[in-house]
């Protein structure tokens, strides 16, 4: 059984799909020749050629969910690998740029809308590989919020200001940022750059069963209109139903309701009153009595949505709290021509995610609310450790697949923690809030990380793992913008005196880049505008 | 700042242009934008390179005269001193206007020539007339209006220059560094230039369509102007020593 795996057949195509697609097939050299015949042959469709095949079947009838509209920096990263302009990236995909999240009204106990605002930005505290500015911070605390105090980047908030000029090259940035995109339309331009450029064959199909090898592989999968399609390794796509894993498998699901309660959004979108208004650089997420509203600014539109518990709130209460918000930020009229959809889910994640020949990536293997927007940047990690360690054969297939599993079972397990930590360290009184204070629903680790950071700071020193999800920079954002409180250490220390004064100087360095930032940077709209008009170079 | 009006006899009968380079008179730049019809001439005195427009991204070729912004080490109180200077430098008080025609053509279809009234050049007693006593043109004016319309050819040209450029990858970032003789250090930021490792590579075909379309001679024209980064080094020695 030394099968070679040189055919993999992706079953579903949201963005998770064409995502995953793009991430391997431009690291596995499919070649000319196969983009010759990208489309579909049903003769071809035996595992024969000794060529590696990428083959996506998509039903012509299950529309995406589409409402993953928020990324991670990383998304820069994949979207260069992937060989995808930055330029046509913006053009096609009413692409913004993301720099983190504003929370608003996450704190409660009586604190006006003003305080009651912070920042989680995308950018690392200054110098951050060498100092640790948390500490230096506690002695400053009242004068500057901590976001501000280390870091440029939550400064641009209040222009609506652009990490970047019309003369930075693609990609490149002065300070760092993701995005905000129309995820239908990301997924169509995902789909022509495989197709057109990378050699995956397109196949419109349903799925209607699947064929088990001896082993208990998947053999092949049979579709209404294309055939037997065979395949060596097969990614499951296919969304919540998990078709392959969930379905065929019977993988079981592990639900996370009981640290993390939301399992409804109502979602919209709303208008600009003015093809000129401001877009905002920050997804603003709000809290509500029973969850939160999300509000994204896109070129063309925002998308505003509420995700919240339906055990604290019913539907009604849910939307007349996402109306209310609408209103008040887009005016009465926005508010009653909106379209709500609404869309259930169970948080949580499969027991494991690679199982045999098969892989689910995306909302397959789970999840969770869009808190920190974790799911694209999941699907981008859980394709690109396919992409590189894509085993040779059949044989070595499980070792990979042992290591996937522990991988991503313990990058669950961070989302979920960090998750769990915006809503721990809130005042706010309702239900909803009380219980998720409940130190039943808090999970072992996170309570005992909270009860070290009464004592020290989140620092580099807290993990093992080299490629942690949230880097420790991401619990100070979150934890001092909450107004956590870490007590100094009682003894004097020797290096502190030398620490201190270098920490001076770096906040010193960050006051005065912050404001050549906001000197220089163009807004959201001015750069967007220019990038349609001009483009930006590559160079 | 600029206030450029419609040039006619009537209106300038009696303005005059000095033609004198210095200071006072708007010559201290570090840079002047240039176009490969004038880079035989520009490449003997100084060094070209491409640079982004700060509103546009666009790449553009330029002549450069300095290290810091507002030096230009060939401007001294004897004038400027090389044997050529670029087309953009020598146009002022002039520019091409545009504005819609007699006839209802569009404005972008009916280029006009104007001048800056703000330009500290125009005077009435000193330099050239630019009509004669019967209404005329002067040869100065002619040779400045011809000036004009190569300027005008020679934004298209770089745009077709520059893509061509882009789409064979032969443009590279390039930073220069040099050490003074008093030891200070210098930096050339945000400079591009023709990569020729990329130049090496290009395949017959794409030389000879680069060839044909006049380009390979502007790409060799622009890499020996490295040349003159030794002149630009010596002369802000001199001005140190």
């Amino acid at each position: 059984m030394t099968k070679k795996i040189h055919r993999v057949v992706i079953v579903g195509g949201g963005s998770a799909g064409w995502l995953s697609a793009g991430i391997i097939a431009a690291e596995h050299c499919i070649g000319l020749d196969s983009a010759a015949n990208s489309v579909f042959d049903p003769a071809l469709a035996k595992s024969s050629s000794d060529n590696f095949q990428l083959i996506l079947v998509e039903s012509p009838d299950i529309s995406t969910i589409g409402v993953g509209e928020g990324t991670w920096p990383s998304m820069r990263t994949t979207l260069q690998k992937i060989g995808i302009s930055e330029t046509d990236f913006f053009r096609e995909c009413s692409a913004s740029f993301k720099q983190g999240t504003l929370f608003s009204g996450w704190m409660g106990g009586g604190k006006d809308a003003t305080s009651d605002a912070y920042i989680h930005p995308f950018t690392a505290p200054q110098s951050y590989a060498e100092t640790n500015l948390a500490p230096h911070w506690q002695l400053i605390r009242d004068q500057v919020n901590f976001a501000d105090a280390v870091c440029p980047q939550s400064a641009l908030a209040e222009g609506n200001l652009a990490p970047k000029k019309i003369s930075t090259p693609e990609y490149a940035f002065q300070v760092n940022y993701g995005y905000h995109l129309d995820a239908g339309k990301f997924a169509e331009l995902l789909r022509a750059h495989c197709v057109d450029n990378l050699g995956v064959q397109h196949v419109k199909a349903n799925v209607q069963a699947i064929n088990s090898a001896d082993n208990g592989d998947i053999a092949s999968i049979v579709t209404d209109s294309a055939g037997v399609i065979e395949g060596d390794l097969f990614i499951d796509c296919s969304g919540s139903k998990a078709l392959l894993l969930g379905e065929h498998y019977k993988i079981p699901f592990c639900s996370k309701q009981q640290h993390l309660f939301n399992n409804t959004a109502l979602a919209a979108q709303v208008p600009y009153g003015s093809p000129d208004d401001a877009i905002r650089s920050f997804t603003h997420s709000t809290a509500q009595t029973a969850g939160w509203i999300w509000d994204i600014g896109l070129p063309t539109r925002r998308g505003i949505g509420h995700v919240y518990s339906d055990a604290h709130i019913s539907e009604d209460q849910a939307r007349a709290e996402l109306l209310s918000y609408i209103e008040a930020s887009a005016g009465k009229d926005a508010a009653d021509q909106a379209m709500v959809r609404k869309i259930k889910f169970e948080p949580g994640h499969r027991a494991e995610f690679w199982h045999k020949n098969c892989v689910a990536i995306g909302m397959s293997a789970g999840f969770i609310e869009p808190l920190e927007a974790s799911a694209l940047v999941l699907v981008e990690l859980s394709a690109a450790m396919i992409a590189e360690q894509l085993p040779a054969n059949r044989q070595t297939m499980d070792l990979v697949a042992k290591r996937f599993n522990d991988k991503f079972l313990y990058r669950w397990d961070s989302i979920i923690d960090f998750l769990k930590l915006h809503y721990i360290l809130s005042e706010r009184d309702e239900p909803y809030w009380q219980d998720h204070r409940d130190a039943s629903s808090i999970p072992d680790h996170l309570a005992e990380q909270v009860k070290l950071w009464r004592h020290q700071t989140p620092w580099h020193r807290d993990t093992s793992h080299v490629d942690e999800l949230f880097p420790s920079a991401s619990f100070q954002y979150v934890l001092y913008g909450m107004g956590f409180k870490t007590e100094g250490s009682t003894t004097m220390r020797r290096s502190e005196q030398q620490a201190h004064k270098i920490a001076g100087n770096l906040f010193q360095e960050n006051a005065k880049r912050t404001q050549q930032l906001q000197a220089s940077m163009p807004t959201n709209r001015e750069l967007i505008n220019k990038i349609n008009t001009y483009g930006l170079q590559k160079i | 700042m600029s206030n450029y009006v419609i040039l006619t006899k009537v209106a300038h009968k009696d303005t005059k242009v000095i033609l004198d380079r210095s200071t006072a008179y708007g010559d201290k730049v570090k840079i002047a934008l240039t176009f490969p019809p004038e880079f035989r001439n520009v490449q003997a005195c100084y060094p070209i390179f491409f640079i982004k427009d700060g509103e546009t991204g666009q790449f553009y070729p330029a002549a450069v005269f300095g290290f810091e912004e507002n030096e230009n080490l060939f401007l001294s109180d004897q004038g400027w001193d090389a044997s050529y200077i670029p087309m953009m430098i020598r146009r002022h008080p002039f520019l091409i206007g545009y504005q819609p025609g007699p006839n209802g053509e569009a404005a972008e279809d009916n280029p006009v020539v104007s001048i800056d009234m703000d330009n500290p050049r125009l005077n009435t007693e000193k330099g050239e007339a630019l009509f004669t006593e019967e209404g005329n043109q002067t040869e100065y004016l002619q040779q400045s209006i011809a000036g004009l319309e190569a300027i005008h050819a020679g934004h298209e040209h770089n745009k077709i220059f520059i893509e061509a450029l882009l789409a064979n990858d032969l443009l590279e970032p390039f930073t220069l560094e040099i050490t003074l003789n008093n030891g200070s250090n210098n930096q050339l930021l945000g400079f591009y230039t023709i990569s020729e490792e990329r130049l090496r590579e290009l395949d017959g075909d794409t030389l000879m369509k680069l060839n044909k379309e006049g380009y390979l001679q502007a790409i060799h024209m622009q890499l020996a102007s490295f040349a003159r980064i030794r002149t630009l080094i010596d002369k802000k020695n001199a001005l140190l020593s």
